[in-house]
């Protein structure tokens, strides 16, 4: 039988071609004047960036965090304390906000990273939730009552789209050149055997936290942007649990380990929220966990490794039994 | 000094019951590699037995905890072989985010059965307390305290004397030597898995005569079940025992820091879920196999 | 070619454009009917509430369609309300707002649940110019924006605690010390801080004031740090589930005070069920009781509130809290500035909203410039043997209040 690998490096360089393309289709939907579609299509940019950055630590690396909220909440922050400030310039907003995720991931990747699965996934739960608590205690951060952020007016709004949008094509590309560097090659070495990356010369360590550090950056940078998009910022808004668990099941559905995964992923489970909004008001939440037990069951490699596999159906359905006890 | 004689004491019987929260979550993670976020699930639907017991026939919590734990160890048993059983040797991704939507749907199909309207179990003896040496000890929270321990105690007998204990413990260890020795895998994670479903019960209907039930209750127990297996050590009995009286103690004490630094209040009280959370990662760092410290896979 | 990846990408798009789409109803007929948009909580942490502030808003809306409708300018409209699911959460509330706005195209905005929710949809209301009226987010905050759009029919949080402080220090001899607990949201913090403020002015000593997380499963060492300073009222300001913890929690350390005060809880049936005689003597604060004396100024809806707690409790089988009340009364403050206003202009009647100053069965409706009812006062209620009764302002009282509670055991 094949062994379930992960889809290569990069994964099939078409669906990349293919996601390249519906991006610039993106681009149109300003164009609407629908502010509603703006939203769930700059939401779905957003969730999409923070798949990317959780894609590259977690599908890459190896190293499944649960805790990459903590950045983006911190990047939102980031920018409404300098709106408080008096500054409200994106690119001021996106730089902080990288600068101090990067910090803050180094720092706090030094001793986190030295522990394995398991362990590695709870100390990032747990460091999601400390910083939550903590903010939430911290009266010059508005504590529990948030604070204003400082918005274009209604004329300039899609100035926010546009952004969170260069923010996710940056996300993208970055995901691509990395995929194909020794950056990208050294992440998986570590994924597949880190001793053995080890004595071949590749510090875990250091691209360990190169990893976390640049998923850190690609997590804030999208907060920086939400923030003065949303106009509003409290710790239940910076740091919830969808921002955190969304990403990582696009992921998951899209394609672990590839380059369009994450943003097929967005694409089709932000629609998939919206629909059942829609259509079961009150049982959205139940279609939603039953969703996602599909997809951990039916799809364990996503969409673009189930499209591009040879064998088709039989493959796929001999895949299924892969973990069985 | 009475004050933190008190606070002792109110920590102990707090850990109690964090401890049975803890056991469950923490045999199904040490013994089969799984981290089941919809342990916080299970508790609930143990309280919620209990309230419909206590509410339908009048049968007191106590007498109720066979109950909640026969039909938590049935669901679990279901839901382990039919669901869980698919994905039990794939890493823990799958696990997490399989769990994560299980837990989804258990809440919310309890929101649609019993609305989230809050309930409560409130019999005739509860706040019913006695005083010793200046210390104010509930009867309920003493019982509870009680048979949480007893349980623990049954438990860690019957996994070290009994063939299907050893049997576990065998797989635990070395899941290949087990295998050889006709120890039939399956079925061990299937009673693994309904155990600590029916130990999640459990405790959730000794949790109910404290605290009031909405179907979201569950959570924050979850939260601190984590932390309370990783102090005190995966997979093991005395490890989510200790771990948990001292997350109680710890919990209790930190009420006391209750300062003010010009406008900023530095409540403990209010920091408490940030306290536990960075002793928790203190203690992966410095020692991840926790305080009775058993190696794990 | 591969075709698989083109049809992975196009069936991608095309479920997120669907689902962002996906309206509600055709938009709204602009012909005979006002549409109201409201993102409440019919799920989360808020799933009751929600439903009691949709009861609020369901039964105005039936009886204003049952009796020929609402006549604007001389044209007469139905009314119809549209509902999202916020799912208890902040931004989830503010972006179902823009959806009612942009894609159902409803004409105004009824508030939703909690004051995290009601913040974010104000802010939207601001952006959008579209009027919105609230009766279920009390945090001052909102209120201290600036905003144009938005108007609460509620008395805001601080106020919250002030009816019981005020009736416990009015007794012979009163109150002289206060302890105060509180989680640790925005809405509690806030109704907290108002107390505190309150009993410091009127030469009540504050003896002990701390918070406590959400997500707190036992709060008994911060009832022990609570006994020690002996306080002669106990306030709480938080939701049903804390309260119930601390009043379980105030009987098993023998904690006895003078009175209880609870923000939430005691008003909802779930207290009294839960606690049984525990639950006696204690006081709740409540934006409205079926006790009070107003008596409507205009036609157009019940008069008095016995006359609406009697209907409203032959549509929903349960008598009316204050919840229901307060959002029936967001929606008559709409149906009052909307006749004074003689069109569904937004501009008019936002200025309409701003000047309306009518008595209804809830209480006045009128709106300082910011936006807040100021002027009408909290209601102290008081379970007397398992029944809820009005005690306090003394003219809308049914029943003096029973102070001190006596202790524990004897109830």
């Amino acid at each position: 039988m094949r062994r379930i690998g992960l889809g290569g490096i990069t994964g099939s360089p078409y669906a990349f071609a293919v996601a390249l393309v519906l991006m610039v289709l993106l681009l149109a939907i300003p164009l609407t004047h629908n502010g509603y579609i703006e939203i769930v299509f700059r939401g779905i940019l957003m969730y999409a960036t923070m798949a990317y950055g959780w894609n590259l630590i977690g599908g890459y690396t190896g190293y499944v965090s649960f805790g990459q909220v903590a950045f983006f909440g911190i990047g939102a922050y980031c920018s409404a304390v300098l709106s408080q400030m008096g500054v409200n310039n994106l690119f001021l907003d996106v730089l902080v906000a990288c600068a101090v995720n990067g910090a803050f991931a180094t720092l706090v990747g030094l001793p986190v990273l030295q522990l394995k699965g398991h362990y590695f996934a709870i100390a990032t739960l747990g460091i999601g939730l400390a910083i939550t608590d903590i903010i939430a205690n911290l009266d010059a951060l508005g504590g529990t009552s948030g604070l204003r952020v400082q918005q274009v007016d209604e004329a300039h709004f899609s100035v926010y789209y546009y952004a969170m949008w260069l923010v996710a094509l940056a996300a993208m590309l970055a995901t691509f050149f990395i995929a194909r560097s020794k950056l990208g090659y050294a992440f998986v070495a570590i994924r597949e055997n880190e001793d053995a990356a080890a004595v071949l010369g590749i510090s875990p360590r250091r691209f360990k936290i190169t990893a976390w550090a640049i998923s850190g950056m690609m997590a804030g940078a999208a907060g920086a942007v939400y923030a003065p998009a949303n106009g509003f910022l409290d710790p239940s808004i910076a740091f919830s649990a969808d921002s955190n668990v969304f990403p990582i099941v696009m992921a998951l559905l899209g394609g672990i380990g590839t380059v369009a995964g994450p943003f097929i992923g967005a694409l089709i489970l932000a629609g998939a929220n919206e629909l059942l909004q829609r259509y079961f008001i009150k049982i959205h939440t139940l279609f939603f966990g039953a969703m996602i037990v599909l997809v951990v069951l039916l799809l364990p490699r996503g969409l673009v490794w189930l499209f591009g596999l040879k064998g088709g159906a039989r493959t796929w359905l001999k895949s299924l039994t892969a973990y069985k006890a | 000094m009475q004050l933190l004689a008190q606070d002792l004491v109110n920590g102990i019987l707090a850990g109690g019951i964090l401890a049975l929260v803890a056991l469950g979550f923490s045999l199904v993670w040490g013994i089969m590699n799984i981290i089941n976020l919809a342990h916080g699930a299970f508790i609930m639907l143990g309280a919620y037995v209990t309230y419909q017991l206590y509410q339908s026939f009048h049968i007191d919590p106590f007498l109720s905890l066979p109950i909640s734990f026969v039909a938590l160890f049935v669901l679990g048993w279901l839901i382990q072989r039919y669901l869980i059983n698919w994905v039990a040797r794939a890493p823990i991704l799958t696990t997490f985010l399989l769990t994560f939507g299980l837990s989804l749907l258990i809440v919310n199909l309890a929101l649609i059965v019993w609305t989230g309207d809050t309930r409560g179990v409130t019999t005739p003896y509860s706040g019913a307390n006695f005083t010793l040496a200046g210390v104010t000890v509930p009867w309920v929270k003493l019982y509870t305290l009680l048979t949480a321990l007893a349980i623990t105690g049954v438990m860690q007998l019957w996994l070290t004397r009994s063939k299907t204990g050893r049997a576990i413990r065998a797989t635990s260890m070395d899941i290949g030597a087990a295998q050889l020795s006709g120890v039939r895998t399956a079925n061990i994670y299937a009673i693994v898995f309904a155990l600590s479903a029916g130990l999640g019960g459990v405790a959730g209907t000794l949790i109910s005569l404290s605290y009031a039930l909405t179907p979201t209750m569950g959570d924050p127990f979850l939260i601190k079940a984590f932390v309370v297996c990783v102090l005190g050590g995966l997979g093991s009995v005395q490890g989510a025992l200790i771990g948990g009286l001292v997350y109680g103690i710890v919990e209790a004490f930190a009420t006391q820091i209750d300062v003010t630094i010009g406008t900023q209040h530095i409540s403990g009280s209010g920091l408490q879920d940030a306290i536990a959370l960075v002793v928790l990662l203190i203690v992966l760092i410095v020692r991840p196999t926790g305080i009775v410290g058993k190696a794990t896979a | 070619m591969q075709y698989r990846p083109l049809l992975v990408g196009a069936l991608a798009l095309t479920v997120a454009l669907a689902g962002s789409s996906a309206t509600v109803q055709p938009a709204a007929a602009a012909g005979d009917t006002i549409v109201f948009g409201s993102p409440i909580s019919l799920t989360g942490s808020l799933t009751k509430e929600g439903h009691l502030t949709q009861e609020g808003y369901d039964f105005w809306k039936n009886y204003v369609n049952a009796h020929g409708g609402l006549k604007v300018g001389g044209k007469t409209y139905k009314v119809d309300i549209k509902y999202y699911d916020d799912e208890s959460k902040n931004d989830t509330s503010a972006q179902l707002a823009e959806r009612l706005i942009d894609q159902d195209h409803v004409n105004f905005i009824l508030g939703p649940y909690g004051s995290g929710t009601s913040f974010t949809v104000a802010q939207i209301a601001e952006r959008k110019k579209i009027p919105m009226v609230e009766g279920n987010g009390a945090a001052e905050k909102i209120f201290n924006q600036g905003f144009k759009y938005t108007f609460g029919v509620l008395s805001p949080a601080k106020r919250y605690l002030e009816g019981i402080l005020d009736m416990a220090h009015s007794q012979k001899p009163g109150a002289q010390s206060v302890a105060i607990t509180a989680a640790s949201d925005a809405f509690s913090q806030e109704v907290a801080q108002g107390a505190a403020a309150w009993a410091s002015a009127h030469g009540m000593k504050v003896v002990y004031n701390n918070k406590y997380p959400d997500t707190a499963t036992d709060v008994s060492s911060l009832i022990s740090a609570l006994k020690q300073t002996n306080p002669d009222i106990i306030l709480n300001a938080g939701h049903v589930q804390d309260a119930l913890l601390v009043q379980k929690g105030l009987k098993e350390q023998n904690v006895s005070a003078k009175g209880y005060g609870y923000t939430v809880g005691p008003d909802t049936p779930d207290f009294v069920n839960s606690l049984h005689a525990d639950a006696n003597d204690v006081f709740g604060a409540a934006q409205w009781s079926e006790a009070v004396k107003y008596h409507a100024d205009r036609p157009g809806f019940y008069k008095t509130a016995p006359e609406y707690a009697r209907a409203f409790e032959g549509v929903y089988h349960h008598a009316p809290d204050y919840h229901n009340a307060e959002s029936t009364a967001a929606c008559l403050a709409f149906q009052y500035a909307l006749q004074n206003a003689g069109s569904l202009d937004p501009e008019k009647v936002r200025d309409a909203l701003q000047k309306l100053d009518v008595t209804t069965f809830y209480g006045i409706l009128k709106f300082d410039s910011r936006g807040l009812n100021v002027y009408k006062p909290m209601v102290v209620n008081q379970i007397q043997s398992g029944k809820l009764v009005t005690v306090w302002p003394r003219g809308l009282a049914q029943a003096a209040p029973k102070y001190p509670a006596p202790p524990w055991g004897k109830r």
